[in-house]
């Protein structure tokens, strides 16, 4: 069985939109912000280890 | 791109098997990226890289023209600097830190290395790579016989071991005694250790009447805080009856290399770090696989505060040919010397790593030891302080000690002095060892 790469990368920018846009309207509480950094955090690792693989 | 499903033992079955073409191309684009980086929020990389191009950065023979950074330069770039502590080499808002770690000052003041959420989880996720290559999985109970303090190897092997979903045993706060006894106690499957901590739990636990073999259950042991030669891995192993993984990092850089479950010399953990081997006397030419080199060294994903081409100054060697685990990333050997150890004696360049791999690996009859350099008048004298096993007998400690003398003249072809010292005498390390002692440096 193969991965399509192709579309774990489009879940994974998926997610980047929307943790980006939960910060953005939860502006102000803390748990938000921070959560939703912490998922950023995790995002970028998902981009380092699969997205910028994909040619 | 596809990637192959199925049970791994890859931690990321896709990066780690790429082709070598492939990691050097991401690990280009990751240079670059880094680079406009550095110069857009690092003032000391701005002042530094000034006239470099990112963009002209095309092949790894463009990166060997940025200039390197010393440590000397993090040091001088944080002294007095602000923003207070970390100085130019910050690199995001000073708000955006959540981590704190220093270097262990051996080599003068300590660096002090602060990270964000982002980047400690970076540096956690290649620990997660070389725990995995290590045979590190989700029903192993990992034990830390450390108290982390402000030192970043364990803290990152904590953090690791979680995420991989190991059960984790921290047992800082008890003595070798009682970490020896909770290990048994909790039935631990791995443990994480410095070397020479290794050989000191192994004989406290012989006075303990414990044989790590029969009366735990290790079956893994990762290494880190110090250089290990060969030697003294098998005799760890042998010791306890387990796996001996090395691996190699470093404050500044992260952990970038480690053993995998072949354990032949330690893959580079590509494409988060370039790694570059240069000439050991000019400093700049690279060097073949196969040759000693000096490693130069990027981390290519913490951006924080960048390090660009970073002099590590350990002497290793870039192994020739594919390694049988199917991992296409280069592998070095382990470390075999320091650029800040060497020293010419006699005409000869004599580096003190040579010392621990003839006795771990000949003499195990040495408990513990020691070299001392000095200079008597114009003439550097170099003493070798032993201790040996008690159990050996007066009679023996005689051949003992002239066979190291000879083995020692073979090997570095120096003479030695050699001292006896009392059983216990002689120091012991926890964390980074010093057994080398220069005193002609007053």
């Amino acid at each position: 069985m193969e991965y399509d790469l192709k579309t774990i990368d489009l879940e994974i920018t998926a997610i980047e939109d929307s943790a980006t846009r939960l910060k953005k309207i939860g502006t102000g509480i803390e748990t938000i912000e921070r959560n939703a950094d912490a998922i950023l955090a995790f995002v970028y690792l998902l981009k380092k280890n699969i997205s910028d693989i994909i040619e | 791109m596809e990637g192959v499903r199925g049970r791994s033992i890859y931690w990321n079955p896709i990066i780690e098997t790429l082709p070598r073409e492939r990691l050097i191309q991401i690990e280009l684009k990751r240079f670059r990226e880094l680079l406009r980086w550095a110069k857009e929020n690092s003032p000391f990389y701005r002042r530094k890289l000034r006239g470099i191009d990112p963009q002209d950065i095309e092949s790894l023979e463009d990166v060997a023209r940025v200039p390197m950074t010393e440590k000397d330069e993090l040091r001088a770039a944080q002294e007095e600097k602000e923003p207070f502590l970390y100085g130019e080499l910050l690199a995001v808002p000073y708000e955006s830190l959540s981590a704190f770690h220093q270097t262990s000052g051996t080599t003068g003041k300590p660096v002090y290395i602060p990270d964000t959420y982002e980047s400690w989880q970076w540096l956690v996720e290649v620990w997660c790579y070389l725990l995995y290559a290590a045979g590190f999985r989700r029903s192993d109970r990992v034990f830390l016989p450390f108290n982390y303090n402000v030192y970043i190897a364990f803290w990152q092997g904590h953090y690791a071991s979680e995420k991989i979903g190991c059960e984790v045993v921290p047992g800082g706060a008890l003595d070798t005694r009682g970490r020896i006894q909770k290990m048994r106690e909790v039935q631990a499957t791995a443990l994480m250790n410095t070397p020479t901590y290794g050989l000191h739990m192994f004989e406290v636990s012989r006075e303990m009447g414990i044989d790590p073999k029969r009366d735990l259950s290790l079956k893994k042991m990762v290494c880190a805080g110090e250089p290990m030669p060969e030697p003294t891995r098998l005799r760890l192993e042998e010791e306890w009856g387990v796996d001996v993984y090395d691996h190699i990092g470093g404050t500044e850089s992260g952990a970038w290399a480690g053993m995998c479950c072949e354990k032949r010399g330690m893959h580079v953990m590509e494409p988060h770090f370039i790694l570059e081997m240069v000439d050991l006397e000019t400093m700049s030419k690279p060097v073949s696989p196969g040759t000693r080199g000096v490693v130069v060294l990027t981390p290519l994903c913490r951006r924080c505060v960048p390090l660009i081409r970073f002099n590590l100054k350990d002497i290793m060697t870039v192994m020739e040919g594919p390694c049988s685990c199917g991992r296409t990333s280069l592998r070095v050997d382990q470390v075999s010397g320091r650029v800040d150890d060497l020293r010419k004696i006699r005409g000869v360049f004599f580096s003190p790593h040579v010392v621990e791999e003839v006795i771990r690996r000949e003499f195990a009859e040495v408990a513990e030891f020691e070299t001392v350099l000095t200079q008597e008048g114009a003439t550097p004298v170099l003493t070798l302080r032993l201790e040996l096993d008690p159990s050996i007998a007066e009679s023996r400690a005689k051949n003992v000690s002239s066979r190291l003398r000879e083995r020692l003249k073979v090997k570095t072809n120096l003479t030695f002095e050699l001292e006896m010292a009392k059983p216990g005498e002689l120091p012991r390390y926890t964390l980074k060892s010093a057994r080398f002692k220069d005193l002609t440096k007053k």
